[in-house]
């Protein structure tokens, strides 16, 4: 039986974005550190030391938020480029280990590590060494969860933080995951809290005196799932895939939330521009061609529509991206109005370019040929060391908690649709 | 006696007239595809019915284009009024064929009446309907009907869809002297005719215009249905006007600039074969049913003796298909999307094609094969395979 059983590393870096920032510069060693922007700006926060978050600072929290919990925390401007390194550094690591590596993040990765053990050992030496290896190659500080399922690895490298191992012997997932709060379940958002609540679910284990079917009753599919999830299955979702199995990207997108909303059409347009610039990039690094352009635009009071075009060919250069985008933008824009967020997705892929064009002369040839210039520039240089001059007043600081391009894993922000 | 004539009556309060049943509906059949459905503006929604002399006057807009009709009434009263135009139809459809007596309420409440059926539809005040452009007194060129027809029909399912491409949202209109050619593309494929030995009087040197797609559209239905030798064209600075007598049709003007389509058109294709029109389209219907859904691409091989129609994809399999042919020049492989071909082959309908050909990345063209008194080619871009 045990021999069916797989073994899955979660090696998540501890603070990565903080703890990269002290590579950089050791004086924020040991202190509140807020990675993600300036106090009084607009955006989110990326990472917090684990010193700043004794004050309740966690990432995905407004920086003035943060500000306010923990005024005396330095607070840095994210660097995409530097954690883009950092983090394919950690992926050599990682693949020394295991060939089935998958990047979830730039940060987190699962390892298939099943049938490993004559060359590492058992779990918890492999571990080990991996924990070591990594100290030493990257400076880094890490957590490993490991697990017969993606979800324990997972849910027990969250245990294991900071800087420490856990393993969950085969057997005892479900007295593992008993005493936890249900929402350590990934999945379990908010509202399934409240929910579950509802039916006097606090706890992964008060799940246990359900029936399957009652679970199926009041939540469907999603029901059923979260029973297996709580015997510590991967059951539904993105967690039902083997680790290293292909995962194309059903779609491609990237959104922008303004700073200051706005009602500049120069800027919303630049700003489109830029965004279409990072899908076309991540259609490229796929090798795929999307039919099907969508606009994202969300006002100032959250009013939020989408609005798709579906193209007679297919494109992956960013001015054709652009074009489509700016048609919907200039059609569903209510004209002065202030913008919250802009959104560019692309979806409907082909692997090949297929029709070619007849009026455009070799237009598209030769925007081809320099976009694919541009993007070995990016490889070498980084994101923002090229860039086409209409999307330069719409640059915005990337959001960095996607897999970096090229390594094996989770596509950019995508979302399976 | 000319639709343009017409003084309406204006702040009129009645109206009331008497029609056929049969005429009234023919005139609603034929200007229910103008009526805009998805209107924000709800005026768009009605016609405007107006009652002058011996005739009604039946006028839709969706605002970019309008139909003018009109039919004979007993006009009891002069006067205007506006009605929901899908609701009338619906309604007047339904009616016995006999006379119906339609007359102006209060508050733009319209009473019809046929037989022993009675209603009151809830009209719109006859001041919201948008004011039309009047047809132009000069500059009138007459076209013969038959000609624009065909002219229509070979052209017009190459006009773009793609709004972001404006200016090939419609198709180019060239009149000269003694020929007039209909240009439409999407980028992707183009369509162009030509004929000559006409006699346009009127235009002196280049006389082009671009007309939009639904403008196409509507003007071959009006054809279609009626019986007229020729039909008078008129413009001015941004509007098109079409009378296909009684109706009057007018379009706002696509403004932009064509593209310079002569550059494209293929001048040294010289692998070319002639095969009959309804074996290649039925080849290619065949193959396409296993070509990939999205991209539509087939292959073509032409060899000696053959002309080889191939498709394949990965979740329904691979068909191929070939024609015999007196081909013996080079071998060439290209690959098209099977609907633009096919596209082209319902306009010719039958006869023999010619398909010329270069290489791979060059366009293709396909015209018919002889008898052809409308220079018509249609060129195409190949696909990627």
């Amino acid at each position: 039986m045990t021999s069916f059983l797989k073994t899955i590393f979660h090696v998540d870096m501890d603070a990565f974005f903080v703890s990269v920032e002290e590579l950089f510069d050791p004086a924020l060693k040991g202190k509140a550190v807020v990675v993600g922007g300036q106090r009084n700006e607009r955006g989110v926060v990326s990472a917090a030391s684990y010193e700043a978050r004794e004050f309740g600072v966690h990432s995905a929290m407004p920086l003035r938020t943060a500000a306010r919990l923990c005024p005396h925390a330095i607070f840095v401007d994210g660097h995409p480029e530097r954690y883009r390194q950092c983090s394919e550094r950690v992926y050599r690591v990682l693949n020394g280990f295991s060939p089935l590596v998958e990047m979830a993040s730039i940060d987190e990765a699962y390892l298939d590590m099943s049938g490993t053990e004559r060359l590492h050992g058992p779990p918890l030496k492999a571990a080990h060494a991996l924990h070591q290896k990594m100290k030493s190659c990257t400076q880094l500080n890490c957590s490993i969860g490991i697990g017969t399922s993606r979800l324990i690895a997972k849910v027990s490298s969250a245990q294991a933080k900071p800087n420490g191992v856990l393993w969950v012997i085969p057997g005892q997932e479900a007295k593992f995951l008993a005493p936890l709060d249900v929402r350590s379940i990934p999945g379990v958002g908010k509202v399934m809290e409240q929910n579950l609540d509802a039916l006097g679910v606090h706890k992964v284990g008060d799940l246990a005196s359900f029936e399957e079917s009652e679970l199926e009753q009041h939540f469907g599919k999603w029901g059923l799932a979260l029973a297996g999830k709580a015997q510590g299955k991967d059951a539904g979702g993105w967690f039902d895939t083997e680790v290293g199995a292909d995962t194309d990207p059903k779609s491609i997108s990237h959104e922008h939330t303004f700073n200051e909303d706005t009602p500049n059409q120069e800027q919303l347009e630049c700003t489109l521009m830029r965004l279409s610039e990072m899908v076309g990039r991540r259609l490229r690094e796929h090798h795929l061609h999307a039919r099907t352009i969508q606009l994202k635009l969300r006002y100032k009071d959250f009013t939020t529509i989408t609005r798709a075009h579906s193209l007679a060919g297919v494109t992956q250069l960013d001015t054709e991206i652009f074009e489509q985008v700016r048609v919907l933008f200039r059609k569903n824009w209510r004209r002065g109005q202030a913008v919250r967020l802009l959104g560019v997705h692309a979806s409907s892929f082909e692997s090949k370019e297929g029709q070619i064009d007849l009026l455009d002369g070799s237009r598209h040839e030769r925007w081809k040929q320099a976009l694919s210039a541009a993007d070995k520039l990016r490889d070498k240089y980084g994101e923002s060391s090229i860039s086409l001059a209409a999307g330069m007043k719409g640059s915005f600081r990337e959001r960095t908690h996607e897999n970096p391009a090229g390594l094996p894993g989770k596509g950019p922000k995508a979302k399976e649709s | 006696m000319p639709v343009e004539a017409v003084a309406t009556p204006t702040g009129t309060t009645t109206m009331e007239i008497t029609v056929s049943k049969f005429e009234l509906l023919r005139e609603l059949t034929a200007t229910q595809g103008v009526v805009e459905r998805k209107t924000t503006i709800p005026i768009l929604s009605n016609y405007l019915f107006e009652a002058v002399g011996d005739k009604l006057f039946l006028t839709a807009t969706d605002l970019d284009l309008s139909l003018r009709t009109s039919c004979t009434a007993k006009v009891k009263k002069e006067g205007s009024c506006t009605i929901p135009a899908r609701k009338l139809h619906d309604y007047v459809k339904l009616l016995p064929d006999a006379d119906i007596t339609i007359k102006l309420l209060e508050n733009h409440w319209v009473s019809i009446r046929c037989g022993r059926s009675n209603t009151k539809m809830v009209g719109m005040a006859r001041s919201n309907f948008p004011s039309l452009p009047a047809f132009p007194t000069a500059g009138v060129v007459k076209i013969p009907s038959g000609v624009l027809r065909q002219m229509i029909a070979k052209t017009t399912f190459a006009i773009a869809n793609e709004e972001s491409r404006y200016t090939l949202n419609g198709a180019l209109m060239v009149l000269k002297p003694e020929s007039i050619t209909m240009v439409a593309t999407d980028g992707h494929r183009l369509a162009h005719i030509e004929r000559s030995g006409e006699k346009f009087d009127g235009v002196s040197g280049e006389m082009k215009t671009l007309v939009p797609k639904k403008a196409m559209d509507e003007l071959k239905t009006l054809l279609d249905s009626a019986d007229v030798e020729s039909i008078d064209f008129a413009k001015d600075e941004s509007t098109l006007y079409f009378r296909v007598d009684p109706r009057l049709l007018t379009s706002r003007q696509l403004t932009g600039q064509f593209p310079n389509y002569e550059a494209v058109l293929p001048k040294d294709n010289n692998k070319s074969v002639t095969v009959n029109c309804e074996d290649l389209s039925a080849a290619i219907q065949r193959v396409a049913q296993f070509a990939d859904e999205r991209s539509r691409a087939v292959r073509m091989k032409l060899e000696k003796g053959e002309l080889k129609i191939a498709a394949s994809s990965t979740e329904t399999g691979e068909s191929e298909d070939s024609i015999e042919t007196n081909y013996q020049g080079d071998p060439v492989t290209i690959g098209f999307n099977a609907a633009y071909l096919l596209d082209f082959l319902k306009a010719t309908g039958s006869g023999q094609v010619r398909l010329e050909l270069k290489d791979a990345q060059s366009a293709g063209q396909l015209r018919p094969g002889e008898g052809d008194d409308y220079h018509y080619r249609y060129i195409v871009m190949p696909m990627r395979i």
